[in-house]
């Protein structure tokens, strides 16, 4: 089938690669600001594992072109905007409704909000077949075309039965490992969405709240965590404690549905999941601020791992950002390594001089007064701690994922700090 | 030979002779333009003194009185760094404070601005400390609310300020809540601790001498209070909740507060004309270091336009000489300060202490006990607030009074239709007091047939001052005014408006009625006091 794809973030290109791979011919329309730009310096592109091999791939086998000129025989149209472009998103539906007189599909995967994909279909006439489908967007960064060729689940929101029978058929080929189709209005998958998203935050917001308990009273949030997984009712994952949340998509959903609470003049536990989150980033900074009393001025300290989760290049609203910048206030002089965060970290922090980038994590810990765990890359699980207890000038660990053994470090004689315990 | 013996005063005290009879409704009756000919204009402000019991000669007797008294020589004075306060032997530059960086001024040898901006600039390197998040309180927390311990100058103009220019914040300055604790009993301290977070609140101490007992009280209960919540040392939390800001860099020391966490002004500026140094800083904190420096540009606005216009023109000088008029010849000693928008609340409370404490005095420059009338008694409210309070007894009653009204010509432009119908009534009710005051029930065409109590004899001077908005720049601008209307009325009266030596006694004696409590003596009080001791203790007695 012939598929334009609309947009320039990492839905669309992960959209349109997949796509392509089933064998689809695809168009993908940027902006004009990133036609000029090579493909290895898209952004979304360079952070995703595999996606820019993927797009090369398809590229060459001719599945897959960059803005074509216009084409009225493709019907098949995907929406992925950003979250802020639904005007853009209109003015492209209008064009299209006068352009393909029937039998039109537009895919719309943008996080518009409630609502949207109904407003947009006001445009199109759906006798004639002109119809707007919403499937949301369960994009998870780092596991992106995985998640999109493989999902466990996938939700169609329409109720015009031609829509829903040609979506189907273009999304069939990623269907292989499906547990639920489910179909509803595009209002409730535009709802859902957003409730899903909400509930997660609230759970990982939930369990920090009880793991900065847990360090106040002297228990082990370890096994008190474990001890909630383990009833049914409630079960493990979305339970671990750490620094705070971050990533694009992620923030964005959350922070658009608490301001549709927030419109409608109501409180919402999501506001305060929010604002708990942004504190909960800075923890590690306030437990290195306390072992040394603030006293932080021309002190060395390191820290492993900068994307705001392991897997992903993407410093979006990563805890790594907020923990730096307080760092480099207390003029403290920071050296950071990521396996693979450091080239956007280094564009973020261009002119300070404050901080190294280094490229071996162990190169990061040189004489360093604490090590700050971030990001929990698989490469830090295990680490050489004879190494760290001799590069370190002072051998103190905070660790803010909790993947270190509390008792086998302090038993090599380091200070450990965890989160709740 | 003191002012009253003067020509220029004599031949005003003539003039008044014939004036003092003419009722305000005959001086608009005679002359249709007075609108034009008693209104002016400067930086941001219209003054409009046709609702004064003057005529042209007034004004003209008025300007030969301030000739006579020297007041452009005293101007310039006042602004090159002369000893305008010689019981202090000191200058008051508060003017320098908002001259622009590029403009020297050399006092001693030393080039102040450069002083006086490197003063701002650390100032405002810590307000953007805070506004970032980066100012920590002892557990890392970033701080979210700060408090000012202040009292007198170091309270009532940053307070004031705050209120006033409460739309300009920023998101960064929304996230930190300003708080100002100044009563010595700790009642406002004591309720605010409740509601506050002790690792995320900064506290400003700010004392010219860092030796005010009001001040200290409180920010040593502030500082147990974060050494109990914490269980850190005194040292640890003095450092990092602690900022001071003072003329006096050993006793803030002294205290605890280390010199990275000073500000510091000058002995030559005043307290009550310090709200334009660090003292300021929590204006900043509230409203952004940008919208500090325009309040400064505004004020600078003023001192221009007061040092260089020609006092026919020159709008502190007039309302200073029109006061003159009313307290020294017309006999009028009580003056209402009314603003019309509630944003000015503490504007009145701040003139209290900018006229009341510069001009209560009765001694001339040159040590001479005066005979004639000074700063009046002045007071005021929110002007609407005030209409249901004591506009009776202005409209009413047996006192003349002089009254300021105050009011922006544009508010809520950004804002619905309602806010901005509730102006215009605000300003409708501004416009029919003033008018009711001069002209009394003659406004009505059967006014004189009323019962007399309801009748409205009216002949209440008043000004209207009217900024063009309430922004940083014109609220700079009007304060700036009244500050030098302050000054100019000293040099026609020969006093010092500098000084205060009034509030030192007090101090002296409460230190020495402290011990009483503790260690009751019979000796060196009156039977009054030893009286009122008495009671206090029988009563803390029958408590405990």
């Amino acid at each position: 089938m012939k598929v334009k794809v609309h947009g320039a973030n990492l839905t669309a290109w992960v959209a349109a690669a997949c796509l392509a791979r089933a064998g689809n011919d695809v168009c993908i329309e940027n902006p004009e600001a990133q036609l000029d730009k090579p493909l290895q310096d898209i952004s979304a592109l360079r952070d995703e594992p595999g996606l820019l091999d993927q797009i090369e791939l398809q590229m060459q086998q001719g599945r897959l072109k960059r803005n074509l000129t216009e084409d009225s025989e493709t019907t098949i149209h995907w929406l992925a905007l950003e979250h802020n472009e639904f005007a853009l998103a209109e003015r492209i539906v209008q064009h299209l409704a006068k352009q393909v007189a029937e039998k039109l599909l537009i895919i719309n995967q943008c996080n518009f909000g409630v609502g949207a994909t109904t407003q947009l279909q006001r445009h199109l006439n759906e006798s004639a077949k002109q119809a707007v489908v919403y499937v949301p967007n369960n994009l998870q960064e780092g596991k992106a075309l995985q998640g999109f060729s493989q999902p466990k689940r996938i939700t169609i929101g329409s109720d015009n039965n031609w829509a829903i029978t040609m979506t189907r058929s273009l999304i069939r080929p990623f269907l292989q490992n499906i547990n639920q189709l489910l179909l509803m209005t595009s209002r409730e998958a535009e709802f859902t969405k957003l409730a899903i998203t909400g509930m997660l935050a609230i759970r990982i917001g939930y369990i920090n709240e009880i793991a900065n308990l847990a360090d106040q009273m002297g228990v082990d949030i370890d096994i008190i965590r474990e001890g909630m997984g383990t009833d049914p009712r409630i079960g493990s994952h979305y339970l671990s404690p750490g620094c705070g949340f971050g990533g694009q998509n992620f923030n964005l959903n959350i922070s658009q549905f608490s301001d549709i609470f927030e419109k409608r003049g109501q409180n919402s536990l999501l506001k305060t999941v929010i604002s708990e989150n942004e504190i909960q980033k800075e923890l590690l900074f306030k437990k290195l601020w306390q072992h040394y009393q603030g006293d932080l001025a021309g002190k060395t300290v390191a820290i492993w791992g900068a994307s705001f989760k392991p897997g992903t290049a993407s410093i979006d609203n990563a805890p790594s950002v907020k923990i730096i910048d307080a760092l480099l206030a207390q003029g403290v002089n920071v050296r950071v390594h990521d396996p693979e965060a450091l080239n956007n970290l280094q564009r973020y922090y261009a002119e300070e001089p404050l901080i190294s980038f280094c490229t071996a994590p162990y190169a990061a810990i040189d004489e360093a007064d604490a090590l700050l765990l971030v990001t929990e890359w698989p490469e830090y699980w295990s680490p050489d701690y004879l190494q760290l207890l001799e590069s370190m000038r002072r051998p103190l660990i905070i660790d803010g994922r909790n993947i270190f053994d509390k008792e086998a470090l302090e038993m090599y004689g380091f200070t450990y700090i965890g989160i709740g315990r | 030979m003191t002012v009253d013996q003067s020509p220029a005063w004599a031949a005003l005290n003539s003039h008044a002779d014939e004036l003092r009879h003419k009722h305000l409704k005959t001086l608009f009756a005679e002359d249709a333009n007075r609108f034009d000919n008693f209104s002016v204009s400067a930086a941001h402000c219209l003054a409009d003194f046709s609702k004064q019991r003057i005529t042209a000669t007034t004004l003209q007797r008025l300007i030969d009185l301030a000739e006579q008294q020297q007041l452009p020589q005293k101007i310039e004075a006042l602004f090159g760094g002369e000893h305008v306060n010689p019981s202090e032997n000191r200058p008051a530059l508060h003017t320098a404070l908002r001259q622009p960086k590029t403009a020297p001024l050399v006092l001693e040898g030393e080039d102040i601005t450069k002083q006086i901006h490197a003063s701002l600039e650390r100032m405002e390197a810590l307000v953007e400390q805070i506004h970032n998040g980066q100012w920590r309180g002892y557990d890392g927390s970033p701080i979210k609310h700060v408090v000012n311990i202040g009292v007198g100058g170091s309270d009532l103009g940053p307070l004031m300020a705050c209120r006033a220019l409460n739309l300009f914040t920023s998101p960064a300055n929304r996230n930190i809540d300003i708080h100002f604790v100044s009563s010595m009993d700790g009642s406002q301290l004591a309720q605010l601790l409740n509601s506050l977070d002790p690792a995320s609140t900064l506290f400003i101490v700010s004392s010219k001498s860092f030796s005010t007992i009001d001040t200290l009280a409180n920010a040593n209960t502030a500082r147990e209070w974060l050494i109990d919540a914490s269980e850190l040392s005194l040292e640890l939390i003095s450092q990092h909740h602690f900022i001071g800001i003072t003329a006096n860099q050993a006793k803030a020391s002294e205290w605890g507060i280390p010199e990275k966490n000073q500000l510091h002004f000058w002995e030559w500026t005043g307290g009550r004309y310090s709200m334009w140094s660090a003292i300021g800083m929590a204006i900043a904190l509230h409203t952004g270091n940008d919208n500090f420096r325009k309040m400064l540009a505004g004020a600078h606005e003023m001192d221009s336009h007061f040092r260089h216009a020609p006092l026919t023109e020159n709008l502190p000088v007039l309302l200073a000489m029109i006061g003159i008029w009313n307290i020294n010849f017309l006999d009028i000693h009580a003056h209402a300060v009314l603003p019309y928008d509630g944003r000015l609340q503490h504007l009145p409370a701040y003139l209290e202490q900018l006229e009341m404490e510069s001009n209560g005095k009765s001694v001339t420059l040159k040590g001479d006990k005066l005979n004639y009338a000074t700063c009046p008694i002045l007071w005021g409210e929110i002007g609407p607030n005030a209409q249901h309070a004591f506009y009776q007894l202005l409209h009413q009653g047996t006192e003349s009074v002089m009254c300021d009204f105050i009011a922006p010509a544009r508010r809520y432009q950004e804002y619905g239709d309602d806010l901005q119908a509730q102006h215009q009534l605000a300003l409708a009710n501004c416009l029919a007091q003033s008018r009711l005051l001069a002209l009394g029930d003659s406004v009505l065409e059967d006014g004189d047939t009323a019962p007399s109590h309801k009748r409205y004899r009216g002949n209440q001077p008043s000004t209207t001052l009217i900024i063009d908005e309430l922004t940083p720049e014109s609220f700079g601008a009007l304060i700036a005014m009244y500050e030098h209307k302050v000054y100019v009325q000293s040099v026609i009266w020969e006093i010092n408006p500098f000084d205060q030596w009034g509030v030192e006694l007090g101090k002296q004696v409460a230190t020495s009625l402290l011990d009483q409590f503790s260690h009751p003596t019979a000796a060196k009080t009156d039977s009054s006091t030893a009286g009122l001791i008495r009671f206090v203790q029988q009563q803390q007695g029958v408590q405990s």
